[in-house]
């Protein structure tokens, strides 16, 4: 089990240290003067010197590379152009309201993709499975942005259903605590702005969650067909045990685990994808605020930006490597041949997990 | 990448693949699958002569008929500019196709290179290699790819070229495998023996009987990367305005979706209806090379 840790800790701290390799490239390429793009459009000459200095880049590219990693890992990221605040104090304001849009995906897609897998597993080529395959065949190949513009166009524009843009309708606010609006109007103790907040926040997370609805239906599909045929179903229900309790406590059980592994992953993956989300519904967060950076040219906080959310994508699937400790009792025996085996079935689990997007 | 890695009892290469009798599940090739087929076909038949298919100028503005509804003269409307959409959309796939296409190609190129190299390499280089590739899978690729554009400065070719520069790990480590399994089979071992050179023997030998898992995994990852690629150009980083690509098309009609709705929603089918196509195409190919798949109906 330590072991594992270990492991999985050293990865971890490898797959770091190739995030900030790739960023520190993608500060290496930026066309023209680099200086002159930290320092902004309309910088003097004596400000574009100052930010050479300051950024070393009169230096070889070797020490170059030192002196960005130890900014780095002291939180500098530098300075946006546009702003003309740190990029880590910009994003660190923003970010909570991504996290809070993540988790409100992330509700929504164990909601709908848990039952939606059982049922066609258990229905198998009935119509329930005919609906749920349609909706993984679906949700594999809608772009996330054109579902959002469509909902957004029919649900609220045409029909009313949902408020268009932003976190609260016009007039309300509330008091920043966590920077996540639904958290601070249950803070505030404000039931009714509590409601403008989840209204303005289901339309952006449905958008989100759709393509990993169809992700999950279908690994849990997958696995779940794979358990109900397994012996331990048979004895089971030899038992005497009700059909619920044989689906969920024998089946599901045991279908859970590679499934959970995706969700973990899953809400890595979703945080990056509030880049195509967020601009859409008028949302602030680090997908907007990457957006807006990149509209402006502002590329260290396009960079900033990819650092932090790649840093919260390695430590989510840390954190998930570490949570299938506890789901499968397999990987905390320390005998060699099994650890093995769930390695592969820990790989075999990210690659059903499909789109990388 | 997507579903589970398709390694193939026996190998087969393309020619093999696609000329094989056998179909879906219970030995079928269905309706859906033709269909699938059609529409993948029509897909890549409208990259090559899609600009020719137009009816209007898809770069034609005309303000006095901004923003009509679909009707006789204008199937799918017109845009803020008053440029006939259903041109713009015949226009349009073969740069998202081509782009595509562009993207497998080169991330599929480096993979394969990459993935022989680890897999004949030795121990080191394996190991090395693939840590590598387990980096690069570890790293949410539209958010590195938006970087890698942005910092090489937005437009389709900086789209493409970050794209494949995050793409190629999956192929890497799918070629690694496939070429192992392959590399120990007797006919290589009796080419060796005849003393067939090392080059000749990857080339001519190892690779070909590899690599039929590959083609089907990048028939299934058509529809991931589009999605990824037109999102890049949605987001800016891909095609610039006033290209005729899909995502582009979508993002220039961004602020008319709410009061004109067919500017963003034709785009968005074809988009959509390429990805299931090529979705239903990769998932038959699949079923077709792998046997063990063709029953229990997963």
């Amino acid at each position: 089990m330590l072991s594992f840790i270990a492991q999985r800790l050293g990865m971890m701290i490898l797959v770091l240290a190739g995030l900030i390799t790739v960023t520190f490239l993608m500060t290496q390429v930026l066309p023209g003067d680099p200086a002159r793009a930290a320092a902004g459009r309309n910088a003097t000459v004596e400000q574009v010197d100052a930010a050479r200095e300051r950024l070393g880049l009169d230096q070889p590219v070797h020490e170059q590379y030192v002196s960005y990693v130890s900014r780095v890992a002291q939180g500098d990221l530098g300075t946006s152009v546009f702003t003309q605040r740190p990029v880590i104090e910009d994003i660190a304001q923003v970010l909570p309201s991504s996290v809070e849009l993540v988790l409100a995906a992330m509700l929504i897609n164990v909601a709908v993709a848990l039952p939606l897998g059982v049922v066609s597993a258990y229905r198998r080529g009935k119509g329930a499975d005919l609906s749920a395959r349609l909706v993984a065949l679906l949700g594999a190949a809608v772009p996330v942005f054109w579902l959002g513009l469509i909902l957004q166009a029919f649900l609220s524009a045409r029909w009313g259903l949902f408020p268009l843009t932003g976190h609260l309708g016009f007039g309300s606010s509330v008091p920043t605590v966590t920077g996540m609006t639904t958290v601070d109007a249950l803070l505030a103790g404000d039931p009714s702005t509590f409601g403008e907040a989840i209204s303005h926040l289901v339309l952006p997370a449905i958008t989100l969650a759709a393509a990993y609805i169809a992700v999950v239906t279908r690994t849990l599909r997958s696995t779940m067909i794979g358990a109900l045929d397994a012996d331990y179903i048979t004895l089971a229900r030899a038992t005497g045990a009700s059909e619920w309790r044989v689906v969920i406590s024998h089946g599901l059980r045991n279908a859970l685990v590679p499934t959970s592994t995706i969700l973990g992953m899953q809400l890595g993956w979703m945080l990056g994808s509030t880049v195509l989300v967020e601009s859409i519904f008028g949302r602030v967060g680090v997908g907007a605020y990457s957006v807006t950076a990149v509209l402006q040219n502002d590329l260290y906080a396009v960079i900033g930006a990819v650092l932090v959310i790649g840093v919260v994508f390695i430590l989510a699937n840390f954190v998930v490597d570490l949570l299938q400790l506890w789901l499968n009792p397999r990987l905390r025996k320390g005998k060699r041949r099994e650890r093995a085996g769930a390695d592969e079935s820990a790989a075999e689990a990210s690659d059903l997990a499909g789109e990388r997007t | 990448m997507s579903t589970t890695t398709p390694v193939p009892t026996r190998s087969a290469g393309l020619r093999n693949l696609l000329t094989r009798k056998g179909g879906n599940k219970q030995g079928h090739t269905t309706f859906v699958d033709r269909a699938a087929l059609g529409v993948a076909g029509l897909m890549v038949l409208l990259a090559l002569v899609g600009p020719y298919l137009a009816p209007m100028d898809p770069y034609a503005v005309d303000l006095a008929k901004s923003l009509t509804p679909p009707g006789s003269e204008h199937w799918m409307g017109t845009d803020a500019n008053g440029r006939d959409i259903l041109s713009r959309v015949l226009a349009g796939g073969r740069t998202t196709i081509l782009a595509t296409v562009a993207v497998i190609a080169v991330a599929t190129v480096i993979g394969t290179l990459i993935g022989t190299a680890a897999a004949l390499g030795g121990r080191i280089v394996d190991e090395i290699l693939m840590r590598i590739c387990d980096v690069g899978l570890s790293l949410p690729a539209i958010v590195v790819a938006l970087g890698l554009a942005a910092a090489m400065g937005p437009s389709l070719q900086s789209a493409v070229i970050a794209l494949a520069a995050t793409w190629w790990p999956g192929y890497a480590r799918l070629v690694r495998t496939l070429v192992r399994e392959t590399r120990d089979a007797e006919f290589v071992e009796s080419a060796r023996v005849l003393g067939v050179s090392r080059t000749r023997l990857v080339l001519r030998h190892v690779l070909p009987n590899s690599l039929s898992a590959l083609y089907v995994q990048t028939t299934l990852d058509v529809s991931a990367v589009m999605l990824v690629i037109s999102g890049l150009s949605f987001v800016g980083v891909g095609a610039q305005v006033p290209a005729s690509e899909w995502g582009a098309m979508i993002a220039a009609s961004r602020d008319t979706a709410i009061t004109a709705w067919w500017t963003v929603l034709f785009p968005g089918l074809a988009i959509a209806l390429t990805a299931i196509a090529f979705n239903l195409v990769g998932d038959w190919l699949r079923v077709r090379t792998d046997p063990t798949l063709r029953t229990g109906g997963r």
